[in-house]
């Protein structure tokens, strides 16, 4: 066994310990995280099923290949995360990267998601997975770290002054690089109405409330939203009887509702969302924009809109595909995706590795 | 029901409360403007509600961009557009009743400036690219019916402009150079600044925002001290292609309405809800004078209105859409 299988299973076997039903530290998590409204109960529940499926041991290696992965890659290098805080436990796959390459991790946690994360840090750290790191809700506790790369995930009007406050808490060395990741939205191509689909379209919009760039903001379909309107409503009650929306809309998405009953724009208004056949680009995370169309447009809405752009997701005959630098990805996935999904199209592990990765020998 | 009213009469009357106008300018609306009688429908409203004027919907001005906004049976006599560079999109202002937008400016206008006293300079450069600018329209109309003959309007030419002062204080007038602020500006670099003291300024706002970016107070200062005029005698016009009416900010950065005109601030997250004094919001607008098109407008303006029922325009709400209507920078 190589020592990166090493390295794998002990991490695997962590994150088998720190998902066992019995951790009481996790479950209190849960419940605080619950409580504190941060996030509704079944949104949790839901993305800790998710991260119990993925960060399997044979996951985890079959990412090393994908991003070829080398030992302790990152020895000695630190690694300064800014995890965004829209989903629970969102910043997983940068800690994951950071700890796979042997990095040392300076994280700030979501003051929004301040629970669950610290709960895998805290069995990381037991287990001897976190050399010399860090972390904490407080970004001023991070000062002066002088971490040799930024791996930041979040909105693109926050760009600006989140780097202000790295450059003048010196939380990067001056040539450090950064990856930031700024997409918000995702697209959906479907050619059928079959209840799999609806039921995969519906899960890939409304999972967490339309929250997260793996969220579809845009559906393209060959179909008027008039003529599927209705049983679309089914669909999404049905889930919300289950999960419901947990974070409500400003009341100005109705005035958007009561403007385009005006322009005389086809929409579906589901008091807490609303879907709309406009060719816009997505601002708001309460509106799914339905478009008529085929596959060349969603290639045209993939190359107009691709700044902000995270993925594009379809059915069986266009998975794989590619627009772009965007390879198709399945619908049934935007809510589960593996762990070697890439944020903003690029793999975390290999561009660590290429920017301030040692060198092979 | 008849809408057999005279609503040049009606509108401007002062005899006649502006809650009662609203109402009549409402209904009429709620019947004969198809547009916005599908955005009312909405909130369960139609031409039998009878609203007080603060819970009336204001539709979101970017109507103006998007659809033909006129109330059905008129025929616009003619068009405003909003200046934009190319592939902006423009407002269309369709204007039924020329009659109604003379009024408005000359009442207003000759409120704060009486016309026995005043004439007008016009120094428009950067609008003479708009033909459809309803700036320039109500420019043309004031220095038309100044019957002294005194106002004008001047170039960057020195020689010229001095011989129109000279002619407006002949005749024992008071100039009031009227432009987009930064045209005043250019003008003071060009060295037309020589103004009799008593003279007085109305900056319009920015126009793209072609130079640096400057704060309100900044720009006063600099027009106070470039036209050698007390800063007291520095003045704003509010006012855009979308409305009838304008409103002016005299000798300082709070301006009032004319009476057929209510000004609200309203809460860019929750439009219906009026916010509190000093609290910063987007500009709601009832300009009654709109009465052929839409009288209840949200802008994408960023105010703040006092408890005296002043108002302050602040920039626009979004930075991405810059259009050039009134000063767009954020104060310091």
């Amino acid at each position: 066994m190589s020592g990166t299988q090493k390295h794998i299973e002990k991490i695997s076997k962590t994150v088998e310990e720190w998902l066992r039903p019995d951790n009481l530290q996790l479950k209190d998590a849960i419940e605080r995280t619950a409580a504190a409204s941060f996030f509704s109960f079944e949104d949790i529940k839901h993305r800790i099923l998710v991260l119990k499926h993925s960060l399997t041991q044979k996951n985890l290696e079959k990412w090393a290949k994908i991003s070829k992965l080398r030992e302790n890659s990152l020895r000695d290098k630190d690694v300064l995360c800014l995890h965004a805080g829209n989903l629970p436990l969102v910043g997983i796959q940068d800690l994951l990267a950071v700890v796979m390459a042997g990095g040392s991790y300076s994280g700030k946690i979501s003051r929004k998601d301040p629970h669950l994360l610290q709960t895998f840090l805290n069995i990381l750290d037991v287990n001897g997975l976190l050399p010399n790191s860090h972390w904490s809700t407080e970004i001023s506790d991070l000062s002066g770290r002088n971490a040799d790369a930024l791996l930041f995930a979040g909105s693109e009007h926050s760009v600006d002054s989140v780097l202000q406050t790295v450059q003048k808490l010196k939380l990067l060395k001056p040539e450090a690089h950064k990856l930031m990741r700024t997409a918000h939205f995702s697209i959906a191509y479907i050619t059928e109405h079959e209840p799999q689909t609806m039921e995969d379209l519906t899960e890939s919009v409304f999972r967490y409330g339309g929250a997260g760039c793996r969220s579809v903001a845009i559906v393209v379909a060959p179909f008027h939203l008039n003529s599927q309107k209705c049983s679309f409503t089914d669909y999404v009650e049905a889930l919300w009887l289950n999960n419901p929306q947990h974070e409500k809309p400003p009341e100005s998405l109705f005035h958007r509702f009561a403007y385009n009953k005006a322009m005389e724009i086809p929409q579906a208004w589901l008091n807490d969302f609303l879907i709309e056949q406009t060719f816009l680009k997505p601002d708001n995370k309460f509106i799914l924009h339905w478009v008529k169309g085929n596959f060349e447009t969603v290639q045209t809405i993939v190359n107009q809109f691709q700044d902000g752009l995270q993925s594009v997701y379809s059915t069986a005959d266009y998975i794989g595909k590619k627009i772009g630098e965007f390879r198709i990805e399945p619908l049934s996935e935007a809510q589960s995706p593996p762990v070697w999904w890439k944020p903003d199209q690029v793999d975390t592990i290999e561009w660590l590795q290429t920017h301030i990765g040692k060198s092979a020998n | 029901m008849s809408w057999n009213i005279q609503w040049n009469k009606l509108i401007f009357s002062s005899d006649v409360s502006f809650d009662e106008k609203c109402r009549s300018v409402f209904r009429f609306q709620a019947k004969n403007n198809p547009f916005y009688k599908r955005y009312l429908s909405v909130f369960g409203m139609n031409f039998d509600s009878s609203p007080d004027p603060d819970e009336i919907p204001l539709l979101p001005i970017r109507a103006f961009k998007d659809a033909e906004i006129i109330t059905e049976h008129e025929e616009p006599a003619f068009v405003f557009r909003s200046s934009g560079t190319s592939g902006m999109e423009r407002s269309i202002h369709l204007i039924a009743d020329p009659g109604l937008y003379r009024k408005s400016i000359t009442k207003e206008f000759y409120r704060h400036f009486p016309r026995e006293h005043y004439s007008l300079l016009c120094y428009m450069t950067g609008y003479n690219e708009n033909p459809d600018s309803s700036l320039i329209w109500m420019s043309k109309h004031l220095v038309e019916t100044d019957s002294s003959g005194c106002s004008s309007f001047i170039t960057a030419e020195k020689q010229a402009a001095g011989r129109y002062i000279r002619k407006i204080k002949e005749k024992n007038r008071i100039p009031v150079l009227f432009g987009a602020a930064f045209g005043l500006l250019d003008l003071i670099d060009a060295g037309i600044s020589e103004l009799p003291p008593d003279s007085h300024i109305i900056e319009t706002g920015g126009m793209k925002t072609y130079r640096r970016e400057m704060t309100k107070s900044e720009l006063r200062q600099r027009l106070a001290e470039g036209f050698g005029v007390e800063e007291s005698q520095i003045h704003s016009e509010y006012g855009m292609c979308e409305l009838l009416s304008q409103m002016y900010a005299i000798g300082g950065e709070w301006f009032t309405c004319p009476h057929w005109v209510r000004v609200t601030i309203r809460d860019p997250e929750n439009p219906s809800r009026i916010c509190e004094p000093g609290e910063q919001g987007k500009i709601g607008l009832i300009d009654l004078a709109n009465v052929y098109s839409c009288a209840f407008i949200l802008t994408e303006d960023r105010g703040t209105k006092n408890k005296d029922g002043t108002f302050q325009v602040l920039g626009r709400w979004s930075s991405a859409d810059l259009r050039g209507c009134n000063f767009l920078i954020d104060r310091d």
